[in-house]
């Protein structure tokens, strides 16, 4: 599956550097993460549960950043598995400076799936995973606002991530919200193919560390 | 013998405990201390097994016993060949590769949904719980890029065949017209409403093996499995109660979970249940149909087939265990009930990362059929001719049986027709849909309209009832009534209400008073099984024979008990009598009482008991017919098609239940729209399924499902006594065929040609404003 995309930070590239080089910040962008592990400082050990739907499970995901072309761009590397499958990916994160002082990511990433996650959530995969991409972004784009803010008024940065729930709430109305029209986007409430594509986000957002 | 059931609409025997609840699946079986098993299986298509660790699936509360192959020995070993490779047929290769009991470590799996390891249980929830505990290493090295399903192997090329009649290269020279096309037919389920099941039961003190299985074949597995356990046949008792639908797949023997759970119950001495759910069903039961054809027909200007020459290429899935059965099917119905007097056809089978394939339904048929049926679509708008009148051009002429087809069959000897009238089924089908009518009248008038509305006609030929044989036991018991007791499993057939219809009228007895038994092999062990179009034919013919024996038996008794000739003799309502003397007569429970005394003694050389087992098999396939049209109305924008009408003439000898019959060929044709238009398995490139669930993979519905209209011809097959054919698979194998050229019809304006199946709406679309 290939995934495509852009997303426009509300801040400066430093800014949105510093940020996912955090790995708690990043954990908390990614609700259910619980643990994200620097093994090396190209290589990284996560374990995130997800619970969507009736469908739960820990899904453990490998990441090697490498190519790296500090502070622009780099690939990144996944292997994640768990009860539900496994995921294979290998992406390509730009981060490219705008003159009004936004960042804008890019990304392009191929990823392949299989077990239950390729043979039952695959029609839903691509609007699962993308809004769950957009999610996490958002997230992680508030939680930049709140440090740019706390910077600027120099004060301690009030940020409350979105919890485990709210999140899956949000993806889950994302597609019932009609990103997908037909009648089987209500099936993607109760299936997760897009874990996998939140290991990728783990990779995309821990670029460049 | 009167026939006063044998050809009527008796209603079915069997449905009161149907429709009640009151009959025994497999899933009913439930024994005391009995545990339930899970299988881990791979989600990888093709990849390096390296390690399995299963302590914490061995601990985890509740759990009985991990297995791998570590644990099986020398039990582990690849299963039986269930079909010997036709080696009548000059220079066939056939690299045999059958399916393993489970993956070995430092071996490879071989497709999504192979077994690696079962987990036996004290619930199922504990058991698939288990099985995310197992830590599996797996390595995917084996990337795409042609890697080896076999490495010893050294090639994937499963087998290769190649049969010629007469001289295709010759025809081609005379040639006016040449047509080269690719045809791809994809891949299906079979679907039956019941998945997979078995419940096993090892008991010690007896030493004796008890398996109740959702199997086609019950006696097949009973001899293999046993010899597979190293147990004597006389140790194994399996039980094929009633079944959901079998199809085809449900023929397999010795398959993984078959042997790991009869080994396993001998291993703990307690029983075990598996009933297989629907995402194993997707990925670890077999299924059918990929091949892709390159096709060649060449032609008078007139439209007479001087020649065909068809190389396709057959996906056998990881292994090979039913050899050459499907695409030798493929190739002995390509020529259909044309005259072909030229055909070349050869075929490669290619090992692949994906599930095994082995017949369903149809079973290699319907893609000859759609080759051949496309062919004669694309000739007749090549030539400028009717659908209609090229297919009239080319069929074999009622006076031209039996007929050689010039080829060997899929039983392995020269494939002869043995009877058939193939135009009075494209006449009767013609008629009944009213096809001049439409054409000339309804269509133009509906185009105009602004309708979509199209109509197809497709010919077919359907082997049936091969051997090599079944048999059947009659007995009249001393109440009067009759049992009856056949090897065959049953899945739906009916054939507790035909195989009585022919008993009872054979004994003049009511239909109800003949007990029917099916599929349990300490009943009845001699047999081969449920498939094929073969059951009414086949076992119903033994069924026949065993009942006239025993009918000469009774007669002999009568004519001593009654001082008169046998040949004066008539048995009406389980009385004996004199035909001219009615009231001169004895009831059949008397003589059954005569036969089996308490005391005194018999005539020696006399068997005891109005009792026989006889055994059919006839000399070769019988082979059915028919003509299927539909008309159809799509619609340009959301590319729905609707079934108008569905008419389908059809042939196979002798009714013995019509009703039976009509259920049937209704059960095929939804089959056939769901490979017309919405079932298609969908894999990516690496060997992924990514349809395992009816969320994604669609079947038609009641309401996908147009009223049928059927019309019975009769020409008695020579190859028995019945003169019956088998019909189970007719509806599925000409719909493909006759849907896409309806599809096209309708669509005549946008000049399509559709050259695969299934379709979906979507493809349709993109047929129409490119992907």
């Amino acid at each position: 599956m290939k995934l495509e995309g852009e997303y426009l930070f509300n801040g400066p590239r430093e800014e949105v550097w510093k940020l996912v080089r955090d790995p708690d910040v990043l954990a908390t962008a990614l609700p259910g993460t619980q643990s994200l592990n620097k093994i090396s400082d190209t290589e990284f050990e996560g374990v995130m549960h997800l619970k969507i739907g009736p469908m739960a499970g820990d899904f453990s995901g490998r990441l090697v950043v490498s190519d790296e072309v500090p502070p622009e761009s780099c690939t990144l590397t996944v292997d994640g598995k768990g009860a539900v499958g496994f995921g294979k990916g290998v992406g390509h994160v730009q981060l490219i400076a705008q003159a009004d002082g936004k960042t804008l990511a890019k990304y392009t990433g191929d990823l392949t799936v299989g077990g239950k996650l390729a043979s039952t959530g695959q029609r839903m995969i691509d609007t699962v995973s993308k809004s769950m991409v957009r999610q996490g972004l958002e997230a992680l784009d508030k939680a930049l606002q709140a440090r740019v803010a706390a910077q600027a008024e120099d004060r301690p940065v009030e940020y409350k991530p979105p919890t485990e729930t709210e999140f899956a709430g949000a993806v889950a109305k994302d597609v019932a919200g009609g990103v997908l029209s037909s009648p089987e986007a209500r099936m993607a409430l109760y299936v997760i193919p897009g874990i996998t594509v939140l290991v990728i986000l783990v990779l995309i957002l821990s670029r460049c560390r | 013998m009167t026939t006063k059931y044998v050809g009527q609409r008796v209603t079915r025997n069997e449905d009161p405990r149907l429709l009640t609840g009151q009959a025994l699946f497999v899933d009913d079986v439930d024994l005391p201390g009995m545990l339930h098993a899970a299988f881990l299986r791979s989600d990888y298509a093709h990849a390096r097994f390296k390690s399995i660790d299963a302590t914490a699936a061995r601990n985890r509360p509740g759990v009985v016993a991990v297995y791998t192959t570590e644990d099986m020995g020398a039990f582990w070993k690849p299963g039986p060949l269930l079909v010997p490779a036709p080696h009548s047929i000059k220079d066939v290769i056939f690299n045999q590769r059958t399916q393993i009991p489970m993956a070995r470590a430092g071996d490879k799996v071989r497709h999504v949904g192979e077994p690696m390891a079962v987990v036996i249980a004290e619930s199922r929830y504990i058991a698939e719980d288990a099985l995310v505990d197992a830590v599996v290493d797996l390595e995917k090295a084996l990337e795409p890029g042609a890697p080896l399903i076999h490495d010893e192997l050294g090639t994937n090329l499963a087998s290769y065949v190649r049969q010629e009649k007469g001289n295709y290269v010759q025809a081609r020279a005379q040639a006016d017209v040449v047509i080269q096309r690719r045809i791809v037919v994809d891949r299906g389920v079979a679907a039956a409403l019941e998945n997979r099941g078995y419940v096993v039961q090892w008991n010690a003190k007896e030493q004796e093996l008890t398996m109740w299985a959702t199997t086609q074949a019950p006696i097949a597995l009973r001899n293999l499995l046993s010899a597979t356990l190293g147990i004597s046949e006389n140790q194994m008792r399996v039980i094929a109660p009633f079944v959901g639908g079998g199809f085809g797949p449900k023929i397999m023997a010795c398959q993984p979970e078959e042997v790991l759970l009869g080994w396993a119950t001998m291993k703990l001495n307690r029983p075990i249940k598996y009933i297989e759910d629907r995402r194993d069903n997707f990925l670890a039961t077999t299924m059918e149909r990929s091949q892709i054809h390159d096709v060649e027909a060449v032609l008078t200007r007139d439209g007479r087939i001087l020649g065909l020459k068809d190389v396709f290429i057959h996906d056998t899935g990881a292994y090979n265990p039913y050899a050459l059965t499907v695409p030798l099917n493929t190739q002995t119905h390509t020529m259909g009930p044309y005259e072909i007097p030229n055909f070349h056809t050869e075929f490669k089978v290619v090992f692949t990362n994906r599930m095994i394939v082995t017949p369903v339904r149809g079973a290699g048929r319907p893609q000859g059929v759609f080759v051949m049926e496309r062919v004669m679509d694309l000739a007749a708008k090549e030539l400028g001719l009717d659908p209609v009148e090229i297919r009239r051009k080319n069929m074999i002429p009622a006076d031209a049986f039996p007929h050689e087809q010039g080829i060997i069959g899929q039983d392995f000897i020269p494939l002869v027709y043995d009877s058939g009238n193939y135009p009075a089924t494209l006449e009767k089908a013609k008629a009944m849909i009213g096809y001049d009518t439409f054409v000339k009248e309804e269509q133009p008038r509906l185009r105009a309209e602004g309708k979509h509305v199209g109509i197809g006609v497709a010919c077919f030929t359907e082997g049936t009832a091969v051997g090599p044989y079944e048999g059947a036991r009659v007995t009249v018991e001393s109440s009067g009534k009759v049992s009856l007791v056949t090897g065959v499993g049953t899945q739906g057939q009916g054939h507790f209400t035909s195989f009585a219809q022919i008993v009872a009228d054979q004994l003049g007895v009511d239909v109800r008073d003949v007990r029917v038994v099916t599929g349990d092999t300490a009943q009845f062990h001699w047999g081969t099984g449920t498939f094929a179009s073969r059951g009414i034919t086949v076992a119903g013919n033994a069924v026949n024979a065993a009942a006239a024996s025993v009918r000469t038996k009774i007669l002999k008794h009568a004519s001593k008990a009654l001082g008169a000739p046998e040949e004066e003799l008539e048995i009406v309502n389980g009385q004996v009598r004199v035909a001219d003397i009615p009231e001169k007569s004895i009831s059949l429970s008397e003589l059954a009482a005569r036969a089996n005394p308490m005391r005194g003694s018999v005539e020696p050389g006399t068997e005891p008991g109005l009792e026989s087992t006889q055994y059919f098999g006839p000399k070769y396939g019988a082979t059915a017919a028919g003509t299927v049209a539909m008309i159809v109305e799509v619609d340009p924008e959301t590319m729905m098609v609707e079934i108008k009408r569905y008419v389908i003439a059809h042939d196979c000898g002798t009714v013995i239940n019509p009703l039976i019959v009509d259920g049937q060929v209704h059960g095929g044709v939804s089959m056939g729209i769901g490979q017309s238009f919405y079932e298609k398995l969908i894999y990516d490139e690496n060997g992924q399924l990514l349809n395992a669930s009816f969320a994604d993979y669609l079947l038609p519905r009641s309401t996908d499902m147009p009223h049928v209209e059927i019309g019975h011809l009769c020409t008695p097959s020579t190859l028995n006594p019945m003169g019956s054919k088998g019909v189970g698979e007719a509806g599925a194998i000409p719909t493909p065929a006759c849907f896409v050229q309806a599809v096209e019809n309708a669509l005549a304006d946008y000049k399509l040609e559709i050259l695969e199946t299934p379709l979906s709406p979507n493809r349709l679309f993109e047929f129409l404003h490119g992907t």
